[in-house]
């Protein structure tokens, strides 16, 4: 393909080729602080291409595919370039990660122990991992959590965080417009903008941690918290995982020990300053 | 071009040592898009090979084991559901080289459960899956009546709590192709594979696998198509010594013996299928005809990003594909009503 | 089957395959069951379990040995009650493939 990089996030490696220049030249820059990994062996190809002959020059819409490609995936503009690498990235772990179980779940890390919070999209995991990232705690990532399955830690996969329309202003705000990628309007999910990890977050991006805590956070509610228990946790987890079913035994295994081992809680939560203080709270009595 | 390089290497293991990184992305990317990486996986084992491979062949290894081992309940469970009416189960493809333990099976990506079954009990074959949580895919009425009126298998069924598919099958070959294989002696003369399942018999196996690949098919995923053609036939030569003169036999009573012989000929040309010519009783040798270069291309057809190259020749081959199956009127009006959905060939 | 067959019908039997063993794991409200042959996970409570426990040993039983079995071990109540669940479960426990007639 005409452009190409090749990524390193957390334990995968992604080559990444393009038709147009742009989406590389945005990867390129926001992902600067990332190993370099030119010419690596990757354990994924990502594909940005035209969705028809002339898709490349008039009305520019892309194909988002690779090894893994969804059917009825929706083709993107080239202003969107970015979160179409982004997502062919998510696709290609979403349905090809074998070597971690994958939940659908962002987490962060302090003193060694971490914290996992897993939620539907708007739950606003991915906007308190960013925050949090910010406060003390390091970012293991926003998307995915990797479950180890030897050793039952949570290993980080720390891609761009992606926030989307109130949150972005929020985020902004604490981190400044350097660390921000461009503003994309309009997708399909809104108003969308990256947001750089701390440099620490991505040096340490091979360094595990021990779970100690999974949340189940519920922005836009009148502040509560109730325990989770393990039955629920299990049946949650296994919605929020895009492998558990492809890992067979070994994913059983890992995850029934998760459960057991790990604390759960849902946290409604009303806005960030009070979602920190029940987070301190719970980390200092349970964790 | 790296579905040669796919090629050489699943021919010729001992030369992946060789490959660069370029070499390998292009090679893992083509195996993928092939769905032959867990072949290749089986096929280098012991060779050396780059670290960063090595996680990519296991993980893929890993991937084929689950998928025969669900393949394999998936026909458990059918042969459960059809115990009652005392019809046996016949398993076609990926599940059958599984369940056989044959060398095919190594590292096959398998998908839906293909069952063969008796015509005359199709009747009371649908109402015992759907008995046992099997239903149809889609309430579609035009592909429904396409599929009862013209085709060698009920609609696709899925099963309600596992989401695996079932193809039944009534013949190998839809009732608009030209040749008319012999269903009841497919039947007749399968062979048990375990406890509950059986398969074709070697040579109906090949003949069934020529005929999904070049009488039926556009030539997707002919490349693995292909594969399990070479395997076949090498394990069958293995155990029989005249195994071709018998599959031609019996290629000739199923009126296949073109596209059991262009198969044999691509897989010897492609893969080094140690085929066997004769003078005698029959008249066989495997010199490459003109139009086999044609289906080579379109077989070597990907780059080294895992993307079809030479669109109008895989677009040919899949008018082709509808042109085998059906007589020219039907062809329009069968395209003419898919297009008309959006539906084009990759 | 023929009306008069229904009353003929003999007594079903199950047994557990040795190859269809479980992995199970009790969670604080719950057992789940890893069944690796078809790589499902079930999530069951009592009896389940129990009546899984009790036939482990491959036995081919009816209903109404397993009532033998688990009333040793459980306070079962009524036995008509009983049965008629036990029986039940056996019946989903084939369907789902964890048990087999034998």
């Amino acid at each position: 393909m005409r452009h190409s990089l090749t990524l390193q996030i957390g334990p995968a490696t992604f080559r990444i080729g393009s038709a147009w220049r742009q989406p590389v030249e945005e990867l390129t820059r926001l992902y600067a602080g990332y190993p370099d990994r030119h010419d690596a062996i990757a354990d994924f190809t990502v594909r940005l291409q035209p969705t028809g002959p002339l898709r490349r020059w008039v009305r520019p819409s892309i194909l988002i595919t690779g090894d893994h490609g969804l059917a009825d995936a929706a083709p993107m503009s080239l202003a969107h370039g970015l979160l179409a690498a982004e997502m062919g990235m998510n696709l290609q772990m979403a349905l090809g990660w074998r070597r971690h179980l994958l939940l659908h779940a962002s987490s962060v890390e302090k003193d060694g122990r971490a914290l996992v919070m897993t939620g539907e999209s708007g739950s606003g995991k991915s906007t308190l991992a960013a925050l949090l990232g910010e406060r003390g705690w390091r970012l293991m990532g926003d998307e995915f959590a990797l479950l180890d399955l030897d050793s039952g830690a949570i290993l980080p996969f720390p891609r761009l965080v992606s926030l989307k329309n109130q949150a972005i202003g929020v985020v902004e705000d604490v981190v400044g417009a350097q660390r921000m990628g461009p503003m994309l309007q309009a997708t399909a999910k809104g108003d969308i903008r990256h947001l750089v990890p701390r440099p620490d977050a991505v040096a340490r991006m091979a360094q595990g941690a021990m779970p100690a805590m999974l949340l189940f956070p519920r922005f836009g509610h009148d502040a509560a918290i109730r325990p989770v228990g393990q039955g629920e946790a299990f049946m949650r987890l296994t919605q929020a995982s895009t492998n558990y079913v492809a890992l067979g035994e070994p994913g059983f295994a890992a995850l029934t020990r998760f459960v057991t081992d790990v604390p759960a809680c849902a946290m409604d939560f009303p806005s960030g300053e009070a979602a920190f203080d029940m987070i301190d709270r719970l980390w200092e009595d349970g964790a | 071009m790296s579905a040669a390089l796919l090629v050489r290497a699943l021919r010729q293991p001992a030369t992946v040592e060789h490959l660069d990184a370029a070499q390998w992305n292009g090679l893992i990317a083509a195996a993928k898009a092939e769905r032959l990486i867990a072949t290749l996986a089986w096929r280098v084992d012991g060779m050396r090979l780059p670290e960063p491979v090595q996680p990519i062949l296991r993980d893929a290894r890993m991937d084929a084991a689950r998928e025969a081992r669900q393949a394999l309940w998936e026909a458990d469970r059918a042969a459960a559901a059809l115990a009652p009416l005392g019809v046996r189960l016949v398993v076609l493809k990926g599940t059958a080289y599984a369940a056989a333990g044959l060398v095919a099976g190594q590292g096959r990506f398998i998908g839906d459960l293909d069952i063969l079954v008796p015509r005359s009990a199709m009747s009371q074959v649908e109402p015992a899956l759907m008995a046992a949580g099997w239903e149809w895919v889609k309430e579609d009425a035009y592909d429904d009546a396409y599929y009862r009126q013209w085709m060698h298998e009920l609609p696709p069924m899925i099963h309600v709590e596992r989401d695996r598919m079932i193809d039944v099958h009534h013949t190998i070959l839809p009732l608009t192709a030209r040749p008319k294989p012999d269903a009841d002696a497919l039947l007749a003369d399968a062979v048990p594979a375990g406890e509950n399942v059986w398969t074709l018999s070697p040579e109906d196996r090949v003949i069934h696998a020529a005929a999904h690949m070049l009488a039926d098919g556009d030539l997707q995923g002919g490349l693995r198509n292909l594969w399990d053609i070479h395997c076949l036939c090498s394990e069958g030569g293995r155990a029989v010594p005249d195994f071709y003169l018998f599959l031609f036999e019996r290629a000739a009573f199923h009126q296949l013996v073109p596209a059991v012989w262009r198969a044999l000929r691509l897989a010897h040309d492609l893969y080094g299928t140690p085929v066997v010519a004769y003078r005698a009783p029959i008249t066989v040798d495997y010199r490459l005809r003109a139009s086999d270069r044609m289906f080579i291309a379109r077989l070597l057809a990907r780059d080294g990003w895992g993307r079809e190259t030479r669109k109008l020749l895989v677009f040919a081959f899949y008018l082709r594909s509808h042109w085998l199956r059906m007589p020219p009127l039907m062809l329009a009006r069968h395209l003419w009503t898919k297009w008309r959905k959006g539906h084009r060939p990759r | 089957m023929p009306q008069e067959d229904r009353f003929l019908k003999p007594i079903k039997r199950y047994r557990i395959d040795p190859r269809d063993a479980c992995r199970a794991c009790a969670l604080d409200d719950l057992t789940l069951l890893y069944h690796a042959r078809s790589g499902q996970t079930h999530m069951v409570i009592s009896p389940v379990p129990e009546i899984l426990d009790s036939i482990e040993d491959g036995a081919s039983v009816t209903a109404d040995d397993l009532w033998d079995r688990l009333t040793q071990s459980y306070d079962l109540g009524d036995r008509g009650e009983a049965l008629a669940q036990i029986g039940a479960q056996l019946e989903a426990l084939e369907a789902l493939g964890l048990v087999r007639a034998a």
